[in-house]
């Protein structure tokens, strides 16, 4: 009974105080955010539609339209990968609308976890771009579709310009140099790395499924494994990163080489000769939505062209919006990877094919133990 | 008293390390607040200028508010139900005896000595396997877990400590169980209740591990502030939440301390 | 612990003999007994139930999924081995489980051994305010985990402070690499992380030593060292014991840590058995990884606890 004991003694004697403070403290602060938190929270929970989505959408920006109606914003909650999100909801976990990309489509519909969306109750879908619509896996007929598409863009490399000697063309084997071990990063995530490292080792996508995909792929992750300073599906630690010369060349989206060039730090999105990874995400709605004309707000204020207009020119995303596109004129368009034409980008790039939960489960698990050096 | 000096006379190296040690301790946490007014989303050096921005942003930032508001709310019911329990445990363990009594303690402080990622995905495996959804119920009852050790071994020496024969004096006297409990029991393991209640708070306002597997959409504060660690830009805020969290416990423990001081002052003139 | 046992007994005679006073006879007192027994029970049943049900039912499903095996999204739930030998089969696993041991065992000693002479400070040379002291030792650990681990990241990054000022004082060139990501990252963070867990357990033991045995160890001549060898070392064993332990068992299963400075070479089991319940969705995986490190954590623990048990015998 020793620790109970020391645990007893210290705890109540010598712990007392820093907790009695701590708890003033607690009490102290919420005394002081009472004004603020009771006029937005308390409403706010009961009545706004539940927006599960990626860190870094779950600002005021995107809800301006939602905001105007609702005078408040969507209740979020942040997931840092899709995979992640999903085990949660088919844990139980039940939200309104929730936001995966077109890899894990199929996926999540077979899940059953969701409603068809009837786009008829969307505003904005007249100006949506029919190319994003039309996504294996989502539903074509008529008025209702799985997914909503919001954002796309690409999975690349983004460079030190004045670091990385750059031979010939920009190619994904900057990941890969060993001239910059130890400076190269990647994002953890294997939705991201694996396909990247299925365009370096030449694996056609339609072919990722098969055991020599696996082995390849592997074996090129296995190969950069030993360059990279840190894998991390934090993009702040990527930027931080870059920013400081730590690293010279990462695996990042479209959105930490926007921050970093308004942060005046040399960087460029390189368009690898391989082709980047592209990829489209979208809305769906829970089946069990509990607040279903809410969350028909929250898409359509994520479809919105000011929303489209943020998304844009503050992360360098694309939208699915065309009319957001016509506030930016080509050149910039193009010095942030986009163009009013997706399916130009995401058929120049290499767009991520469906794959099987049996598939995604080996694929992680492989990966995560690549990255732990085995 | 030179018995006691030789023991007990000041040792240099002693108080050199103990400076040092001070000075370690706290530089890491203090390096939070001075990024916190730093002009740059990226924490680093050289610092570029002084602003003020991020604690205004913070007050504009509502999710903040309502994460604080979630682990305030689990916090006090988490404290109370267990400090509740522990009451009721701690005089079972200290006064009564019965068979199996060892083992049942040892198996309420179990979560004491369990890595709290294995309380985690058990619970999770449970209430997915029932339905449950997660909610800031289910953050609850993964807090009140682990929680309820604590509680139960603040109070423990409390009940050891105080003289039985006062309980038996009052049941003498005609009173009930429930009304001994009311005005002798408690009035006497008071302080080791306000102890039980505040550390079973503080653990439970701290605790992110069951937090990050049992809690739905309402993040609780370090739930939250987890997800805005990978964004540079709601960075700095959270970095001014936590300046201003640490600057109002220093505050405070001083300030407790100074009160303390007073209250041992006149017990001294008291004698 | 056998001490504690015999005071136990001790006490239940002296109360039991004073239980038969008031009661008389023999019969009586036991009924008396028997209802102490029922009575004790049944304070202790709220929380002896909530712990039965949040304990034992999670722990019973954990056991019974790590004999399924997953199988896209649902669950294969024939009784299967597969989990446990993949577990032995795949080097992953028991290659995290003895680097977690590893890096958790430095950081514990670690910590011991860098806040014992803090602890012993506070107890033997601060004469006013050791309150004061206290406080002030825990007052760091107020902030979040969180944020102290991040606070790391700060200090130990590429331009971080230790790199600023060694560069500053043109010490180095380029920024030290090996600061962060890196095992040393982790073990440095918990030593600081879980330093309280370690002064306040010691610093009560020692406390509770009763000062004359110091002087008698002088009186028979002991030096200073031979003193706290023989006398005051042994006597802080329970407060060292509890310390290890407080510190060993969590921090063997955290992630936060290793996931935010680690970097590849410092991933933990934990780090595992999340991902298992999250990206790779191998819960079954996740269950029986989970338990082998119980498993194993237990073992750990009653070894390391027999072994002091055994220690503090000889020295008595």
């Amino acid at each position: 009974m020793d620790l109970l004991d020391h645990l007893g003694s210290l705890r109540e004697g010598k712990l007392s105080r820093r907790a009695f403070s701590r708890s003033l403290l607690a009490a102290g602060v919420g005394v002081v955010s009472m004004p603020v938190a009771r006029r937005r929270a308390f409403a706010s929970s009961e009545d706004q539609a539940t927006y599960f989505t990626w860190g870094g959408y779950d600002i005021p920006d995107l809800f301006v339209p939602y905001r105007e109606k609702h005078g408040e914003l969507p209740n979020f909650a942040v997931f840092g990968g899709s995979e992640e999100a999903l085990t949660k909801m088919r844990g139980g976990f039940v939200v309104d609308v929730a936001h995966p990309c077109n890899q894990a489509l199929p996926r999540w519909v077979a899940t059953d976890l969701f409603q068809p969306i009837d786009t008829t109750r969307l505003s904005n879908w007249p100006d949506i771009m029919p190319e994003l619509i039309d996504l294996p896996g989502n539903k074509g007929d008529g008025t209702d579709v799985w997914m909503a598409p919001f954002d796309w863009g690409q999975t690349s490399v983004t460079y030190r310009t004045d670091i990385v000697e750059v031979e010939g063309e920009e190619s994904w084997d900057m990941l890969w140099d060993e001239r910059y071990s130890g400076r190269l990063g990647s994002l953890a995530a294997g939705a991201d790395a694996w396909w990247c490292g299925a365009i370096k080792a030449g694996v056609d996508f339609a072919d990722i499924d098969t055991p020599e995909a696996f082995d390849r792929i592997a074996e090129v992750m296995r190969a950069q494994r030993p360059l990279i300073r840190t894998y991390t599906d934090d993009t702040t630690t990527l930027e931080q990163a870059l920013a400081s010369g730590e690293m010279v060349a990462a695996m990042t989206w479209n959105s930490s080489a926007v921050v970093l060039q308004s942060q005046d730090v040399p960087v460029k999105f390189a368009k690898p000769r391989e082709g980047a990874l592209t990829w489209v995400c979208g809305l769906m709605i829970h089946k069990e939505a509990p607040r279903i004309d809410a969350a028909y707000d929250v898409i359509d204020s994520l479809l919105s062209v000011d929303s489209g207009k943020f998304m844009i020119s503050d992360y360098g995303y694309g939208h699915s919006n065309t009319k957001a596109f016509e506030a930016f004129d080509d050149a910039t368009l193009e010095g942030l990877g986009l163009s009013t034409h997706p399916t130009e980008i995401l058929e120049a790039g290499h767009f991520q094919v469906p794959q099987t939960q049996e598939w995604e489960t080996r694929m992680n698990a492989l990966f995560e133990e690549i990255k732990a050096g085995f | 008293m030179s018995a006691d000096t030789y023991i007990t006379r000041p040792n240099r190296a002693l108080r050199i390390y103990a400076v040092i040690f001070l000075i370690v301790l706290y530089l890491p946490v203090l390096f939070l607040p001075l990024f916190s007014f730093n002009d740059s989303i990226y924490i680093k050096f050289p610092l570029t200028g002084f602003t003020l921005q991020w604690y205004a942003d913070l007050f504009a930032r509502e999710p903040v508010w309502h994460a604080l508001m979630n682990s305030l709310k689990v916090g006090a019911v988490v404290a109370v139900l267990s400090t509740i329990f522990g009451i009721f445990a701690a005089k079972a363990i200290t006064r009564y005896r019965f068979p199996g009594r060892g083992p049942v303690v040892g198996f309420v402080m179990l979560p004491l000595v369990v890595p709290l990622i294995i309380f985690g995905v058990a619970l999770l495996v449970l209430f997915s396997q029932m339905g449950v959804k997660l909610t800031l119920y289910t953050v609850g009852i993964g807090h009140l877990i682990i929680c309820l050790p604590f509680a139960i071994a603040t109070l423990i020496p409390r009940f050891e400590g105080f003289d039985r024969s006062i309980e038996e004096a009052s049941a003498d006297l005609g009173e009930n169980a429930w009304w001994t409990f009311w005005r002798v029991t408690l009035p006497m393991i008071f302080p080791g209740v306000m102890a039980s209640l505040m550390l079973t708070f503080t653990v439970s306002f701290d605790e992110f591990i069951m937090a990050f597997f049992l809690s739905g959409t309402q993040p609780t504060l370090p739930m939250y502030i987890w997800g805005q660690l990978r964004f540079p830009k709601e960075l700095p805020s959270i970095l001014a939440l936590s300046s201003i969290i640490i600057l109002a416990s220093f505050v405070i423990v001083f300030l407790g301390q100074w009160i303390n001081r007073g209250a041992n002052g006149r017990t001294i003139r008291g004698e | 612990m056998s001490e504690q046992t015999a005071a136990e007994a001790d006490l239940s005679k002296a109360r039991s003999e004073r239980t038969g006073r008031t009661g008389r006879t023999g019969r009586l007192s036991r009924m008396f007994y028997r209802s102490e027994a029922l009575r004790g029970l049944g304070l202790l049943s709220p929380a002896l139930l909530f712990m039965l049900a949040a304990i034992l039912v999670p722990f019973g499903i954990l056991i019974v999924m790590s004999f399924w095996t997953a199988s896209g999204f649902d669950f294969d739930t024939t009784w299967s081995l597969a989990n446990y030998q993949g577990f032995f089969e795949r080097p992953i696993y028991m290659a995290l489980l003895k680097r977690s041991l590893w890096i958790s065992g430095i950081a514990t000693v670690a910590t011991v051994v860098l806040c014992y002479p803090m602890a012993y400070y506070v107890a033997f040379h601060v004469h006013r305010n050791k309150m004061m002291w206290i406080v002030l030792i825990t007052l760091p650990f107020w902030t979040s985990y969180l944020l102290r681990v991040f606070a790391w990241k700060v200090v130990l990054g590429y331009e971080g402070v230790i790199n600023s000022a060694l560069m500053a004082a043109g010490l180095i060139d380029a920024p030290l690499q090996f600061l962060l990501y890196s095992q040393s990252a982790v073990v440095i963070t918990l030593t600081h992380a879980w330093a309280a867990f370690a002064i306040l357990p010691i610093y009560v033991s020692l406390e509770k030593i009763d000062r004359s045995l110091l002087e008698a160890a002088t009186d028979l001549g002991d030096g200073p060292v031979m003193r706290f060898l023989r006398v005051t070392l042994p006597l802080s064993l329970p407060g060292v014991t509890s310390a290890s332990l407080l510190i060993f068992i969590p921090t063997t299963g955290d992630y936060i840590t290793p996931a935010l400075l680690g970097g590849p070479d410092a991933a933990m089991i934990g780090n595992l058995i999340q991902k298992l319940f999250g990206p790779i969705n191998n819960w079954p995986m996740g269950a029986a990884v989970s338990i082998m490190l119980m498993l194993c954590i237990a073992l750990i623990s009653g070894v390391f606890i027999l072994l002091t048990i055994f220690l503090r015998r000889r020295i008595s």
